[in-house]
């Protein structure tokens, strides 16, 4: 204990020492340590809305279902009603009621959609007009007409690429065919009361969202789903959630009826393009911190040269080799955490104070950007999360310890007798 | 009565330095004992051997061949770490340069030794600015060694030296950057520290004044010890 505050009291003192030089080293790690706050914050901040918008548009944040629709998107691959009212069940239960924002049970299929002008093949949505409306931002992305409402019949809300395939607009007519529950071709006729507007040509050319009570009518599949998606309040509680919905959902999981996917599984490409763009980001923060990690090198290696023959007296008065390397490791470190707070604080506040709102980005993308099927928002809000502020503390300290080592074991494996001839 | 062991004694020591395709010989089969308390110099001429054969008594490097006991312990065997730490307990060092560390005060050098033995801060005090006064640098303990003078940064080089009790005080050429009066003070009081503390003093100097001071003389030539005198 004696040995850790004198090697702190001399690191402290021998920091200050070539105080130039520390500062300097600082400096460039406190730069590091903001762009490295604003850069995740901001990453964060775009994947959270890729995710938002991914999710609300396809299957959720969860979504159960039966093993087999996701590759069929037939109607008998449907969720049983024993599966759903389990379902239902545990997402009402205490401890996930709470962190379920929304339930959207839905019925897809696909079919043929035809006007006298023509047919297209479309994925038919029967949905409950208000617990769609809240799950999905579908809604909001109306062009002309309303979203779907809890007593509509023949009522149908339509993609404007499919409304200009089909040569339709508000009030036309459609008739739509699938194969029902018997396996039974069957036709519905609908009316066009909405259109929207994703920017997903994949999307408007051909998504129909129509009452889950009509869907069943028409196809004969009463009250059930293909599958139940699930919106939560955090992103980052999905995991938990889809463990104690697996756990809770063990014996129609166990017989193979339903499965539960959390939004990665259901959505693949997605869950790719943030791991890409997250290596992207990493490869950058790494090549980052080499650089400056070299700068820390230099900085304590240099210091370490200068003193070569302090490191003799230390160790002629009585300092162990490892407690001598131990000093040089503490002059590292200190150098770095106090760095790394003011950086990453300075990171928090800048990006916050100024682009707290959101950072508009639309001057550079001439039309809508898609990716991964999500339409890109051209405003990208900073998402500060407290692991995040920890991974980066922890990433900047472990440079600066990884960036110490080497002058430490220099420091430590001093010829004793060489050293105290050693003038600089 | 339990007979006490030799401050240092050495058994056949040798020391062989490479350099480059040509052997050194700088310590050639040294063997010798000093009683503790005793205030000897090892003299001779530039080369002989003598600040080797000190940094291997403090354990500063190890022999090639032979060892060494100080205060009864093999330091030839110790390891790096080990040796370090029989250091702190058992040897002081004073240098020709001084070494006082620059990012200490003159009060916090002195007292360096007992700040790693964990020595509590009012024993610290009492000890350093009993010295302190002895020798004259009362009321220069906040001054940084670049304020002082080379006589007072040796002065507080000696203190830190014995402010520990050490058995044993290593001093190399500690005179050697002094004026004759700095000298002839730090030598007074090195050799009253010695009659009052029994700490044993070990000199490697060619200064006639040391030499003059110490009761015995070891001269070595070529590394070997070439004539041992006591004188009463």
């Amino acid at each position: 204990m004696a040995h850790l505050r004198v090697i702190v009291v001399l690191a402290l003192r021998n920091l200050r020492r070539q105080l130039r030089r520390t500062l300097l080293t600082c400096l460039a790690m406190i730069i590091g340590g903001a762009l490295l706050m604003f850069s995740l914050t901001l990453g964060d901040g775009t994947h959270e809305e890729w995710i938002e918008s991914g999710v609300r548009m396809g299957s959720g944040h969860v979504t159960i279902e039966s093993p087999e629709f996701r590759s069929s998107r037939r109607i008998e691959d449907r969720l049983s009603e024993t599966a759903r009212q389990a379902t239902e069940r545990v997402l009402a239960s205490a401890g996930i009621a709470e962190q379920v924002q929304t339930v959207s049970p839905k019925l897809v299929i696909t079919g043929l959609a035809s006007s006298a002008a023509g047919a297209r093949p479309v994925q038919v949505m029967g949905v409950e007009p208000r617990a769609e409306s809240s799950f999905s931002t579908l809604d909001d992305q109306l062009v002309e007409g309303r979203y779907l409402e809890s007593d509509d019949r023949l009522a149908a809300y339509v993609g404007i690429g499919l409304v200009e395939s089909l040569s339709l607009r508000l009030g036309s007519r459609l008739v739509v065919t699938a194969q029902d529950a018997d396996k039974e071709i069957a036709g519905q006729l609908l009316r066009v009361v909405g259109i929207f507007r994703t920017g997903v040509s994949a999307i408007d050319q051909t998504l129909i969202h129509i009452p889950l009570e009509t869907a069943g009518e028409w196809l004969g599949s009463g009250g059930d789903v293909t599958n139940l998606g699930i919106i939560v309040e955090d992103s980052s509680a999905v995991s938990g959630l889809v463990v104690r919905l697996k756990h809770a959902l063990a014996e129609p999981i166990g017989d193979g009826t339903t499965i539960v996917m959390d939004w990665r599984e259901a959505m693949p490409q997605l869950s790719a393009a943030v791991a890409i763009d997250d290596f992207g980001n990493y490869l950058v923060y790494g090549i980052l911190f080499i650089i400056i990690g070299f700068g820390i090198v230099n900085t304590v290696l240099m210091s370490v040269m200068h003193r070569y023959r302090e490191f003799g007296v230390l160790q002629a008065l009585g300092l162990t080799p490892g407690q001598t390397g131990g000093l040089v490791l503490v002059e590292g470190l200190v150098l770095t955490a106090v760095s790394a707070v003011i950086g990453i604080g300075l990171g928090i506040f800048v990006t916050w104070y100024f682009f707290g709102d959101g950072l508009d980005f639309s001057a550079l993308m001439d039309e809508e950007m898609t990716f991964a099927g999500v339409v890109i928002d051209p405003v990208i809000i900073p998402l500060f999360r407290t692991t995040r502020i920890i991974q980066a503390l922890a990433f900047i300290l472990s440079i600066g310890v990884l960036a110490s080592v080497y002058p430490a074991i220099l420091a430590a494996k001093i010829d004793v007798t060489e050293a105290m001839k050693f003038d600089r | 009565m339990i007979e006490q062991p030799a401050a240092v004694r050495t058994e056949r020591v040798w020391k062989i330095f490479s350099q480059e395709a040509e052997e050194v010989r700088a310590v050639r089969d040294v063997t010798l004992a000093i009683a503790p308390g005793e205030f000897t110099a090892l003299t001779g001429p530039s080369g002989s051997g003598k600040t080797t054969l000190l940094n291997l008594i403090g354990g500063l490097t190890h022999p090639t061949q032979g060892r060494i006991w100080v205060a009864g312990q093999d330091v030839s065997q110790m390891s790096n770490q080990e040796v370090a730490q029989f250091r702190l307990g058992h040897v002081g060092f004073v240098f020709q340069a001084y070494n006082l560390l620059p990012v200490l005060t003159a009060l916090e050098n002195a007292e360096f030794p007992m700040l790693l033995q964990g020595v509590p801060a009012d024993e610290r005090a009492r000890r350093v600015g009993e010295l302190f006064e002895r020798i004259g640098m009362a009321g220069l303990g906040d001054r940084r060694p670049g304020k002082l003078s080379g006589g007072q940064q040796q002065r507080v080089a000696v203190v830190r030296a014995v402010v520990s009790k050490p058995v044993l005080v290593l001093a190399d050429e500690p005179t050697a950057n002094l004026d004759t009066a700095a000298s002839e003070a730090l030598l007074d009081m090195m050799l009253e520290l010695n009659q009052e503390l029994g700490v044993t003093f070990v000199f490697a100097t060619h200064d006639g004044r040391v030499m003059k001071r110490s009761r015995r003389l070891i001269r070595m030539v070529d590394g070997a010890i070439n004539s041992d005198e006591t004188r009463s």
